[in-house]
Formats: structure tokens, sequence, C-alpha cells
């Protein structure tokens, strides 16, 4: 119970600053060394509620002084395992801030902490009023915690002893995210959040595939299922794999079709062209097909010109969204970028022409190396002519779709012999000038030509022929 | 022949020719055919959204108020409608009431469409009918106009075309007014929720254009911040105030006075929304504002009164009737420029400007009437410049000196009179005793509160010129009333509301809170700063425009800092946006139209009923006019409640005789559609209002929080939402509200710190059932928890329905 607190917790204490001057204590910070740690253990090693303070406590600290500082947290219950340590992990940035008077930046071993002179003046006298705060919070939020039990350390000596292992299980957590894919589980989870503004969308989180919004990744996902397996993050058994390569599983597509009211019942995670997955609104970054080129160009909301189909990120982007699934267009979140299995049904990277610079920056890691230079930015091109040059000049993979296809071409023509000339490759920009009729005079008689003329019609009235 | 379409074309094979097509008749209604996608009701006639003003009526009853309780319209009367009496036309006191209500409300949609209507003709004169509308990188270029038109607006000319459409439903919305039409209450409150919705069609057809035109900042963040306040105008040099709403013609003298490297000469000032408007034009590109702003409306009589300006020119709306007579007895000649006020003045527009400035420097004239805005430009700061001259030669002076002072103070006899009269009750009498005796503190704080209306003045017996000595007593502070406003941004773009989409999901903004209306706030300035800050320091979004615009930046904290200083401008949580001028209002509402464009992906255009159906079950804003005095802002409220969007209003707005209340207690009201089967499913009464009055801040601030809630929220919006209404009431209140857990639908829904404590309440008090091992409610909650349920009020839109 807040009460029992020397302080208030309300999220309207999220986004507080304490500066300098009204600082107490700074804790760990770029300038000193700290952690922060949440630990699967077993129920036996853990006592429910227990708080253990190694160095000095707050009320020894001195005014304006900076200490080193770390957080452990021992977790236990029934569904407690390690895959859901991060998760947990990060909820203590969240909840230290809903201290007043506590400002929480960072996590790992960036923490970075400061107490507010105000606070202390209030009571916030101990870590372990705060420890206990984190400990409820950690319960109230997520259930499966039954036993919960914290160490702070205060101590210089002991942190540094403590970091190397700290150091090593991140790493080990890290691989194992990035080593997780698709294939290696049986269980994905579904979100509809979202649903409060986008009925119809349903988010399907895999491990090679955020949520659109970039908010809930796979275990994410795995730990709010525990929570509340009727809340809405839920598990999605994936099922049979349909399609390996775009990523159809046949329960992804039972969901689909129920959560979505019947609106579709096909998914292909990795697909850009067929049963894409839906998109809610909120997407970082549109995809676009370029029939031209015959390639996928992404435009992100930062980028305010156009791309070199002529059309800025906000026309492209009402044409999706709202969890309808649009052919053509597809929005993402930037991590998607960073996903093995980008659009990998469509030729992924191979596929991708054009992105903005800052965006093609942002995601530069993970653009293989023999495709990034091939990628044009509005500084290489400016309109499709300008990008089929690049391309071409560049080889992008995407080029030997053209000649398989005007190959195709050449032969039908070549077949019919009708055509005299070769088909234009039909452009889908829409005209914003109306383009001025052919007026081609009928019958002979008088040609008038007209130089320097101005004709101006007040209102033309179109009436329907009965 | 390929089709024709109304705009310039050149012909290649013919040089120089050029053929212009002004507009085609049909063209609009073919092409809007063409576009496919048009809801059932693209301009809708006043029966045309009935149903929906039906279903909203019967959710929330009209509950009157009247102010008085007859009706004088004809000559049969006066009737006296009293006692369930009718009038000799058959009137009763509830459909007269509603008329009245509804003629303030259409009065305010033709004050803001007759402002476009001529800004719309002054810049298609300038910039032709195919000027394209720029207004930022947006889709949805008129969010308002195409919702309700079905049309899609590209250029000026387009603009024509919904203008067309807006003043033809006002005739016959005037119509009604008229003895022997309209006899039920019930229609009339249908026809002002009418006419509120075609206020939001003339505003953002008036903001678009100018914002088109005239390189106004374009759904830009982080806008510079213009000065504001009556000590930052500088009384050494010459003095151009201006006056009204309508920007047109300041455009000339901004204009001219660069020209002629007159703007560092030449202190330009404004009061109420021109003001806000001068500080737009031509800063697209975060230039500096080319003007000041002295403030709203309150500060009018008391900035003519305190001798500062030389030359007063007034466009229209929020111009006091009195200006010309006030003026004339300190010299300052009125420039009236729009056929709204012209205030029998001559008409000068074409005559030499030589001539009209002698004249008027002569005093052979007090003012000029001057339609042409190249005269105009030219004359205005020409004139400023002459009289400042003349003014200082002459001695004018306008505030009574000390011994003046003295003497007025002593001469009150305390009969207050002019408290009672004073529309805001302020301690006049009290403090001019305390005057009279030296101390001058309690006048400097009753001139935050005054709104400068005069009154006081007329009630006096022992004439008594109230408000000099008001202004003469204030003057410290007044010398130090130097605050900033941010320059209104315009439209929130489609990019920002994606961005900001997460957000508002996850409960992370908790809601959206636009500060609106005018400047009759009853604590002055600081009500304002409390309320925006509270908020902004929870994470709501705080929205504002037009004179609160300008009052939130007048107050500031300790530090000297105003909100506008302390919070950014971006449309993200914790943010504070000025989306600009009066007429900018329409942007809020057309926020609230692109959620459901974007994340629905609904139709927008010709599709009224279903979007102000997603709207009021999904979207958690709420607009406060917590002063609210003129017709436009009971036309922007009403404009509001019909798109789903509930408006509290200051202890001031119950004078506009009615309210739209719901009944919590009556669980069927609360009934509703799930679009997925057609089955019905409660919902809380969230909103509980769409338009209600509070007294005090204190009362106003949970009532906010509370506001927010929608019965689409997820487990997470709901709990940050509940989290804010508790404390909320806690805080100002010291209660616990009393209808905290019918909002919960599950334990998820529970603040987060609290769980334990509220699940015990819910138990104890409210025979909930827990099980206590998992902390899960069993049994209890009237409102089932399901993200995936599709509130509705229109049983058209159900699956089954169809």
């Amino acid at each position: 119970m807040a009460e029992d607190f020397p302080f208030e917790i309300s999220p309207m204490f999220e986004g507080e600053r304490i500066r300098k001057n009204d600082m107490y204590v700074e804790l760990a910070g770029p300038k000193s060394v700290g952690f922060e740690l949440v630990r699967a253990s077993e129920m036996d090693n853990v006592e429910d509620g227990k708080f253990t303070l190694i160095g000095p406590d707050i009320s020894e600290m001195e005014e304006g002084g900076r200490y080193p500082f770390a957080m452990i947290y021992k977790i236990a219950g029934e569904l407690v395992e390690e895959d859901l340590e991060s998760i947990v992990e990060r909820r203590n940035h969240d909840f230290q801030n809903y201290v007043q008077g506590l400002m929480h930046l960072n996590q790992r071993y960036d923490v970075w902490v400061r107490i507010s002179k105000e606070a202390v003046g209030k009571g916030m006298t101990s870590f372990e009023s705060i420890a206990k705060a984190i400990m409820m919070l950690f319960k109230n939020e997520l259930p499966f915690i039954e036993k919960v039990e914290a160490i702070y350390i205060t101590d210089k000596d002991e942190i540094e002893k403590r970091l190397d292992e700290a150091k090593e299980i991140y790493k080990s957590r890290d691989d194992r995210t990035r080593n997780l894919h698709d294939e290696d589980v049986d269980t994905f989870y579904g979100c509809t959040l979202c649903q409060s503004f986008a009925p119809s969308n349903v988010c399907v989180i895999t491990p090679d595939r955020v949520s659109l919004c970039g908010a809930i990744n796979w275990f994410d996902g795995r730990a709010a299922a525990k929570v509340d397996p009727e809340g809405p993050q839920f598990a999605i058994p994936k099922g049979d794999v349909i399609d390996d390569m775009s990523g159809e599983y046949t329960g992804v597509n039972e969901i689909a079709k129920t959560l979505s009211s019947g609106e579709y019942d096909r998914i292909k995670l990795h697909s850009f062209f067929e049963y894409p997955h839906t998109s809610c609104g909120c997407f970082e970054v549109v995809g676009f097909y370029i029939p031209e080129v015959d390639g996928i160009g992404w435009v992100d909301r930062d980028f305010p010109g156009t791309a070199p189909n002529g059309l800025p990120f906000s026309t492209m982007a009402g044409q999706t969204g709202g969890g309808k699934q649009v052919v053509g267009f597809l929005g993402i979140g930037i991590n998607y970028f960073r996903s093995p299995k980008f659009i990998q049904a469509d030729g992924g990277w191979n596929r991708v022409v054009w992105m903005p610079k800052n965006l093609k920056d942002r995601v530069i890691s993970d653009i293989p190396a023999d495709i990034v230079d091939k990628i044009a930015t509005e500084e290489d091109v400016s309109d499709l002519e300008s990008l089929k040059t690049f391309l071409n000049e560049k080889n992008h993979p995407v080029v030997d779709r053209w000649e398989s296809e005007e190959e195709e071409i050449i032969e039908e023509v070549a077949e019919k012999t009708t055509a005299t000339t070769m088909p234009q490759m039909q452009s889908t920009m829409p005209m914003n000038f109306p383009t001025m009729p052919q007026m081609t005079g009928e019958g002979g008689g008088v040609k008038i030509i007209l130089k320097n003329a101005k004709v101006s019609v007040d209102k033309i009235i179109i009436k329907k022929n009965d | 022949m390929s089709e024709l379409k109304s705009g310039t074309f050149s012909i290649e094979e013919l040089e120089n020719v050029q053929i212009t097509i002004g507009s085609i008749v049909g063209a609009i209604e073919k092409a809007a055919e063409e576009e496919g996608d048009v809801g059932p009701t693209a301009k809708p006639g006043i029966s045309d959204l009935r149903d929906w003003d039906y279903k909203l009526l019967e959710k929330y009853n009209p509950v009157y108020t009247p102010m008085c309780d007859q009706c004088c319209y004809c000559t049969f009367g006066t009737c006296d409608l009293t006692g369930n009496k009718e009038g000799a036309c058959g009137i009763n006191m509830e459909g007269h009431n509603a008329r009245e209500f509804m003629l303030r409300v259409i009065t305010g949609a033709a004050a803001h469409s007759g402002h476009g209507r001529h800004l719309l003709h002054h810049l298609i004169d300038l910039y032709g009918k195919d000027y394209p509308l720029k207004v930022g990188p947006s889709n949805i270029i008129a969010p308002n106009v195409q919702l309700v038109t079905g049309k899609k607006p590209e250029t000026l000319g387009d603009l024509d075309d919904a203008l067309d459409y807006v003043e033809e439903q006002l005739v016959q919305l005037l119509a009604t007014v008229h003895m022997g039409q309209e006899g039920e209450a019930i229609d009339f409150e249908s026809k002002a929720l009418h006419g509120g919705m075609l206020d939001h069609v003339g505003m953002e057809v008036s903001d678009i254009a100018q914002i088109s035109c005239l390189d106004m900042p374009k759904a830009k963040e982080n806008t510079s911040l213009a000065e504001i306040g009556m000590g930052t105008i500088d009384p050494e040099k010459p003095v151009l105030l201006v006056i009204g709403h309508n920007v047109a013609g300041v455009t000339n003298i901004i204009d001219y006075m660069e020209e002629h490297n007159l703007s560092d000469k030449i202190e330009l000032c404004g009061l109420c929304c021109t003001a806000l408007d001068m500080t737009r034009y031509r800063t697209e590109g975060g230039d500096v504002p080319k003007a000041k702003v002295v403030g709203t409306l309150a500060k009018e009589l008391k900035m003519i009164r305190s001798g500062v300006p030389d030359v007063i020119v007034v466009d229209e709306q929020c111009v006091r009737a009195d200006v010309l007579r006030e003026a004339r007895k300190l010299m300052m000649p009125v420039i009236t420029t729009n056929d709204k006020i012209m205030y029998g003045l001559p008409n000068r527009s074409n005559d030499d400007v030589e001539d009209i400035i002698n004249d008027l420097k002569e005093g052979k004239q007090d003012g000029a009437l001057i339609l042409d805005f190249e005269k105009l430009g030219e004359v205005a700061p020409r004139l400023a410049q002459e009289m400042s001259k003349i003014r200082k030669e002459k001695g004018v002076t306008a505030l009574p000196t000390d011994e003046e002072f003295k003497e007025l103070t002593s001469r009150c006899v305390h009969c207050l009179a002019c408290e009672l009269d004073c529309p805001t009750n302020l301690p006049i009498s009290d403090s001019m005793t305390s005057a009279a005796e030296g101390n001058l503190s309690p006048f400097e704080e009753l001139h935050d509160k005054c709104i400068g209306c005069g009154r006081c003045e007329q009630a006096c017996p022992k004439d008594i010129p109230i408000l000099n000595v008001i202004e003469k007593a204030a003057q410290k502070v007044i010398r130090e009333e130097k605050g900033k406003v941010r320059v209104g941004r315009g439209q929130i773009s489609d990019p920002e509301i994606r961005e900001e989409g997460v957000n508002l999901v996850m409960g992370t903004t908790p809601g959206i809170v636009a500060l609106v209306g005018c400047s009759n706030h009853p604590e002055g300035t600081k009500d304002l700063y409390r309320i925006g800050d509270e908020m902004l320091k929870r994470n709501y979004i705080v929205i504002v425009s037009g004179c609160t615009a300008m009052d939130i930046g007048m107050y500031k904290n300790e530090d000297g800092e105003t909100l506008y200083e302390r919070y950014p401008a971006r449309f993200l949580k914790g943010n504070l946006i000025n989306v600009g001028s009066c007429v900018s209002n329409s942007h809020i509402t057309g926020a609230a139209i692109k959620v459901a464009a974007i994340f629905a992906q609904r139709n927008v255009a010709g599709n009224y009923e279903e979007i102000a159906d997603y709207i009021l079950n999904r979207v958690g804003a709420v607009g406060v006019a917590w002063g609210a005095y003129s017709q436009k802002a009971a036309s922007i409220g009403t404009g509001c409640n019909r798109l789903g969007i509930p408006v509290i209003v200051g202890p001031h707005g119950s004078k506009y005789r009615r309210a739209l209340i719901g009944k919590p207690y009556d669980e069927e009201k609360w009934k509703v559609y799930d679009a997925r089967d057609g089955s019905e499913i409660s919902t809380p009464a969230a909103p509980e209002y769409l338009l209600t009055s509070a007294e005090t801040v204190e009362e106003l601030m949970p009532m906010l929080a509370k506001s927010c809630i929608r019965p689409s929220d997820n487990n997470m919006g709901r709990m940050i939402k509940l989290t804010h209404y508790i404390e909320l009431s806690e805080k100002y209140l010291g209660i616990m509200p009393d209808d905290w857990y019918k909002f919960v639908r599950t334990e998820t829904d529970l603040p987060l710190a609290r769980r334990e404590e509220l699940l015990k309440i819910l138990e104890k008090e409210h025979g909930w059932e827990i099980d206590w091992n998992k902390k899960k409610i069993l049994s209890g909650p009237t409102t089932k928890s399901d993200v995936s349920a599709q509130p509705t009020n229109i049983k058209r839109l159900c699956k089954e329905a169809c």
C-alpha cells in the first residue's frame, strides 16, 4: 500500500527530472559504477520480501555525493523462468521512476539514479523503503512472481566483484535473443492492445518479428501471457508450418480469423505481397512497391520529402493501416529491419531499392554487405528515372528481374506481332494536374490557330444524357 | 474527348494559349463518386444526422437553466413561460431555451464562417482558385471539411464549395428561429448540434486557407515564442494596435512596415486572435514573429484606456462596440476594415492616402472605413507615426494622476452596486478602501481577474471611472505583464498522430485535454496555469487555442517561466501545443477525426455518424472552456459534442442555459452494440456528460481525468486513467471518487501501486469476490473486459445487422 512508504508512487512522476541542484545523492551513472539485475531462482533460495543492503545507506551518505550502486532482485515462482528475467528487469526502470523524488535512467550496467533533496527531507532515508516499494510493484504487476528478494549494494568493491558476473549474464541473454528464431519455438504471441483504436488489427509476435509498435517482443509476450493468459497478450500455438519461407502457420491463420472478426484468414509473417501482416497505424516506416523497377522502397515518418514515386510518407501511410491487409504497402516498426527473416518471402533485402538516408544509416549494420551500396537514398536519386539508372549502374539484384520480364514481354510481342512499340511500364503515380484533353479537330474546314490567347470559361454545366 | 476539369491548362500544340475553367457544376459530386468511398451523409441537411443526434440526446439529456423566463421574439409577446405556461405561439420554456441555445450556436458558427468567407474571397483574389492547400505532411488535408462534405479539398477553390454548403445550412437553421417554426426542444437540440458541426467546417476553411497562403506554420512542432502582455509594449515608440480576428488586412500593414524599414520603429501589437494570427504570419520557417500580442478581449478596454495606442485598426469579432467612443476621448484614430464593423465611419476606401492621413491627423474625423488593404497597409503605420508625435506634444494622458486617484478612491460610498454588476463579483469596494489608505495590492490582485468589461462604471452612482482606478492601481503589475505565447502550429499532422498512437494505446498518454474558450476565468490566468501544469505533469497532451493560448502564457512560476517554456510542443505525451487562433479549434476535432482514419482506416468522407461513434467510444479527449462567454465558444463546444467529444465549461458557462448530462445510474442507457455480432454489451458511463460545468479548478481536475475514460480502453490505458482519476480526486477534493469502481473490469484495471488496497475495498464495500491467492477478481464488475469488443451505438455498423 502506498501509504506505508515515505514517498508517493504514481505514474505521474515518470517524467520527473532531478537536476543537480535539487539532488541529494547520485547513484551509479557515467561517473561511477553500478548495474541492475534480475535473477530467476529456486523457490527455496528466495526469502520473500527480504532486503539486504551491502554498503552505506542513504542516511549515511553525504549530501551532494556520488556513490556506486547495484540492484539485484531474486525472483521465484512456479512460472518463473530465465527467459523472463530481462522483462522484469526492465520494469525496474519504470517502477523506480514512479517513486517521487527518484530518477532512474538507462539500464543494465549503465543505470544512473538520483534521489532528490526533497524526497530525503520527506523521509526517504533508507534504500529499504525503495526496494520494498519496487518489490510490491513487481508482484502487483507480474503475479507470476510469487517470491521476491532484493539486494542493493553501495560498496564499490562488492559491486566490481559482481559486475563481471552480471555482464556474463547480459551477454548470454543477448545471445539467446539473437539466436532464437521462429523455428526454435512452438508458441508465438498475439497482441490485441491496439484493438482499442484499431478494431481488427492483430499483432503476431515471434522471435523474428517484434510487435509493430516496437514495444513488445517475443519475451514480453511470453511474460504477459503468463501473467494473464486471457489478457491482451496471449499464446498462439504455432500449429503446422504451411510455408516456412513466407512464415505461414495454421495456428496463426486460425487466430487471425477469430480476432479480426473474419476480416482476413491468412497471415504470412514475412511476406510483403501476399497476405501481409496487418498494421494499426502507428508504424514508423511504410514499405511501398515500385512497379517501375519491381522493387520495394521504404520511407519513415520523419522523412519530410517525397519518395522516388513522387509521394510523401503520409500519402502512402494513408493507404494502409487500420488492421487491413493492403497489397503494395506495408507498415512496419524499425526493428523489423533487424529481423533475419525480413520480408524473406519476397527476396528480403535483395528487393529493397530505396530508403531515406537517415533511415538507412539507422539500420545500416543490419543490411547485408553485398547490397548496402546498391540501395539508393534521396541523395542518389530523385525520381523513378534516376532510380532506374542508379539500380542499373549498381547492378542491383532487382535488375535481373527486369531482364527476365522484358524477355517475356519481347517474346509475347514477337508472337503477337501486333504491337509496334515496346509497352511502357505503367506509371502508378496519381496525376496532380489534369492532363489536357487532346483536341483533335474532326472533319475539314477552317483551322484556327490561337496564339497568346486566353480562353476563360466561367462555368460548364454537365448534364446527364437520359 | 477526355474529361474536363477545373483549373488552368496549357495546350502544347498551341503556343501561349491558356484555358481557364472556373468551376464545373456537378464535378464535385462526380469526383466524390469516382473516389468511391463516400459515406451516407455527404453534405448533410438538417434531418440527415438527426438519428445520431437523437442517440446522443437519449444518452445525454438536455438540462436547461434559463437566464430569462420570457420570450419577446414577436409582438404577441412578451410571453411569460414560467410554470409550464406556453407563449402566444405555443412555444414552451424548454423549446424556447433550446431555440435560444441554438441561436447562440449558429451565431457563433456564422461569425467563423463569415470570417472564412471574407478571408477566402480575399485570398482567392490574391492567389487564385487553383492555389493548392498546404497544411503540412498530411494525407487528410481538411478532416472536418472531408468528413462533412464528403469531398477532399485540394485548392482554395475547393474550399469555396465547402463554405457554400455551410452558408446554405446556416440559413436553413436561422429560419427555424422564426416564430411558428420548430416547436419541440429536442429538434432544436438536434439543430444546435448541426450548427456546431457546421462551425468546425467554417473554422477549418478559414484556417487552412490562411495557413496555405500566408506562410503560417504548417503542423510545425516547437514553433517560436512570441511576446505577450501589456508590459511588453514600448510606449515610447508609435504604437499601432489591431483588434479582432481576421488577419487579412493586417498582413498588408506588416508588409508595408517591412518594405519601408519601419518594423523596428513602430510597435505593432494586437488584441484577440488577429494578434495570434499576426505572430503566425510568415513564420513558417521559424522566423521571429512580426508583432506582439497584448492579450485577450479582457485587455481591450484596459489597453485603450492606458492611452498607449496611437492608432487602432479593427477587423471583426470580439471587438468591443465602444472602441470608437473610447478611442475618441484619447485622440486615437480608429480604422475599420471589414463590413462587419464600420462604426458609422465614412468610407475612405477610394480616397487618396495622403488625404486620409491628413484628415485623421487633423482630427477632422474620428476614424475611417478603409476596405482597400493596400491603402490600409500604408495609412495605418504612417498615421501611427504622425499621431504618436501629435499625441505626445498635446500631452494626452489617460489614467488619473496620483491626486485624482486619491480623490476617486475616497469618493466611493461602498454601495456595492459595482460588485453586484461585476460578472465575476470582484471585491471592488474593499479594494477602494485599501487603495484610499495607500495599499494597492488588493487592486493589483483584482486586475488579473478583472475581465475589463466596464460594467462597474455603468453601475457607479458616483461616476467613478472604476476601470481607470484599477488600471492606475495596477501600473506596477501591468509593467511586469510580460509573458510568452507559442506561435500557433496549425494542424496536427498524420505522421505525428501515428507516432503518438502507441502512447494513446498503452495509456502512457492518458488523454488529450483541449483548453479552449474565452478569458473570463474565475481566478484569472493562474487557473489555466494550474490546470495545464497538473495535466502536463501527468503526461496528458494539452492543446490550447485562441484566448486560452494567450492567457496560459501570461502566468509564470517562481522561476519566471510560463508553461510554454516549461513543456515542449510536439503532439506527444506531456506536451503543450498551441494550434493557433479561434478558427484553429477545428484542428482539435480534426485530430480526433484523423485518429479514426489512421488507426481504424475508417472512411472519413461523408461518414459523420460512424466517425463520431468511433470518437465517442474510443478517443479519450475532453474540451474545457474554462472561461466562456462568446457565442463562438458555444458553437465550438457544440461541434465537439456532436462528434462525441465532451466539454466542460467553467462557472460562467452555465449561462449558456443548457447542459447535456447522462444518468450513470441508469444502466440500460449505457448499453451499446458489439459491432462484431450486434449483441448488446454494457459499458461504463464514459464519458458521463457531453456538456457540463465545473465551479472550481479543484472540482474540474478529477473530472478531466474521468472525461478521458472510454469504453474501448484496454486494461493498460484504463489503469493509468483510473490512477489519475483517483489521485486527482484525492489531491483536490480529499476523497476517493464515489464511482471509481464502476470503471473496473478486471484487476489489471486497478492502479498498480494500490492494487491490494483497492481489492480489499472492492471486497468489503462492494461485495466483489476476490481470489486472494491469484489476486484476481472473480465476480463483481458490471462491465466486461474485452479489448476486442467493438462498442458502437449504430446498429447498421454491426456485422450481423447487414
